[in-house]
């Protein structure tokens, strides 16, 4: 099947929030403006950089880089920590904000948001001038230090991609007119997607450009290159189509925690795996669901790992539900050795309105009642009010923090 | 520098009816007196049924983050920054 070129009106609108974490912090501490600023995930030197303000961008300091590696870079560089409840709040007002042009706004992560304007009547105004509306309600509604980038396309991945050109304060459309134009300038792993792996494989079939990728055959891509339906995508991804307007399930939830201090010492596990089995267990009561899957990861002190997943026959709601199948996992580790990381998670999810009450097991009913219970009183009252005996002076370890994707 | 100090501090505060403007106009810790020039974000928390109300402020020299706790009226400084450097 032959393609060609999109030319319909642009309808997708890409709005990324520059250096989010760290404009965010700059815009809430005035003295922290103009300056190289960093967010780490931790203060100390082998903390990991989540957030470079666009200060410490210019200087080569990146997303990813130890607290020391930047200071190497900047000796000068501000550290700090991140502060989800203020980023929470900034994207509330964002989404806010973008949902007075279209009711089909959807956040793609805490940064970042696309607006469908088809059939909307904010598209008679123009999606240039509602891009440089919705910049200045930013700064005027958020804070004056807010910046972002927009783009606007006929498609998400076009969209994203023009959001990504001129960083930072960009405004940017890709349409049939400029995208051969905007290709030309590109490399392979500047599109979204394209990550060093894809370059190889498509370099191996003789395409070393984004222009050379969008005038390669449908039937080569699907047969030669991607060996699949995936390259199927790519050839209408490319040609401005939509392929991506799908909304993704919740298949599971986690929670980790790298240990400050390292140990074997079952107690001091069993206090960390409790609180960790407590996080998820509220999220997932949230979603009314329960699950019937569980997973464990241990990363050791000498960075060996070790996980294991089991799905059990009954559903796992309640907290203590969740830590004793957690416990069982932990026990059938090979060697006993002083873990560094702990991940648990739960996947298999189903409503918890669909699970038959058990004919023998008749206390599990009351108990699962008494965890939502519990969980309402900690809504109402504040969290961790009311906790597992187990989880006695664990109020401040484990943080929270916005993972990556996620808001 | 950044210090998180989680103290109990005396406020004023200031409402223009006319511009709908809420603002700290003056707090006093550790005996000394720090004139508010600037608002640079405000947001609200709730922690179970309490509401907060957090103020990002700065003097011109420092930047404070003041908390307001709206079920007994009580206002705690919760960090200063200069923005140098720790």
């Amino acid at each position: 099947m032959d393609y060609p070129i999109n030319k319909d009106t642009p309808t997708i609108m890409h709005i990324d929030l520059n250096s989010c974490f760290a404009t965010i912090e700059q815009q809430a501490h005035p003295h922290l403006r103009g300056k190289p600023l960093v967010i780490a995930a931790y203060s100390t030197p082998g903390g990991c950089i989540l957030a470079s303000s666009i200060e410490a961008k210019k200087m080569g300091i990146k997303t990813g880089m130890r607290v020391r590696e930047a200071r190497i870079i900047c000796p000068n560089v501000i550290v700090r920590d991140p502060d989800p409840i203020l980023v929470r709040d900034v994207h509330k007002k964002f989404m806010q904000i973008c949902g007075n042009y279209s009711p089909d706004v959807v956040p793609k992560s805490i940064d970042e948001v696309v607006i469908n304007f088809s059939q909307t009547p904010s598209l008679q105004k123009g999606l240039k001038n509602i891009g440089i509306e919705i910049k200045k309600r930013f700064r005027k509604e958020i804070g004056e230090w807010i910046s972002c980038n927009v783009g606007i396309s006929t498609n998400r991945f076009l969209a994203k991609l023009a959001a990504s050109l001129h960083k930072p304060d960009g405004l940017d459309i890709v349409d049939y007119q400029n995208l051969k134009d905007v290709y030309s300038t590109l490399k392979l792993t500047d599109l979204n997607g394209i990550n060093v792996r894809f370059e190889a494989r498509l370099n191996q079939a003789g395409i070393y450009n984004p222009l050379e990728f969008l005038n390669t055959d449908d039937v080569f891509l699907r047969k030669q290159v991607f060996k699949g339906i995936t390259g199927h995508y790519w050839f209408l991804r490319l040609r401005g189509w939509e392929v991506d307007d799908f909304k993704n399930k919740r298949k599971s939830y986690g929670q980790d925690y790298a240990l400050t201090k390292k140990t074997d010492n079952i107690d001091e596990l069993k206090k960390i795996i409790i609180k960790l089995c407590e996080k998820m267990g509220r999220r997932l009561r949230a979603s009314n669901s329960c699950a019937f899957g569980i997973h464990l990861g241990l990363v050791y002190h000498d960075w060996t790992f070790w996980h294991k997943g089991h799905k059990f026959k009954e559903p796992s709601y309640t907290t203590q539900e969740l830590f004793s199948k957690i416990m069982i996992l932990f026990f059938q580790q090979p060697n006993k050795m002083i873990v560094s990381k702990i991940a648990v998670s739960c996947f298999e999810l189903k409503p918890v309105f669909d699970i038959p009450p058990s004919l023998f097991e008749t206390g599990i009913e009351k108990k699962r009642k008494i965890s939502l219970a519990l969980d309402k009183v900690n809504d109402r009252y504040g969290e961790y009010v009311i906790f597992p005996a187990l989880m006695m002076d664990m109020k401040n370890t484990i943080l929270d923090r916005i993972a990556f994707g996620k808001i | 520098m950044q210090e998180k100090l989680f103290e109990k501090i005396s406020v004023i505060f200031s409402y223009n009816s006319e511009k709908n403007i809420a603002i700290p106009y003056k707090i006093r810790w550790q005996l000394r007196d720090y004139f508010i020039k600037k608002l640079a974000y405000h947001h609200k928390v709730r922690e179970g049924r309490e509401l907060f109300h957090i103020f990002h402020v700065t003097d011109g020299n420092l930047d404070f983050k003041l908390r307001f706790n709206t079920e007994d009226l009580s206002w705690i400084l919760e960090e200063i920054s200069d923005g140098l450097p720790d």
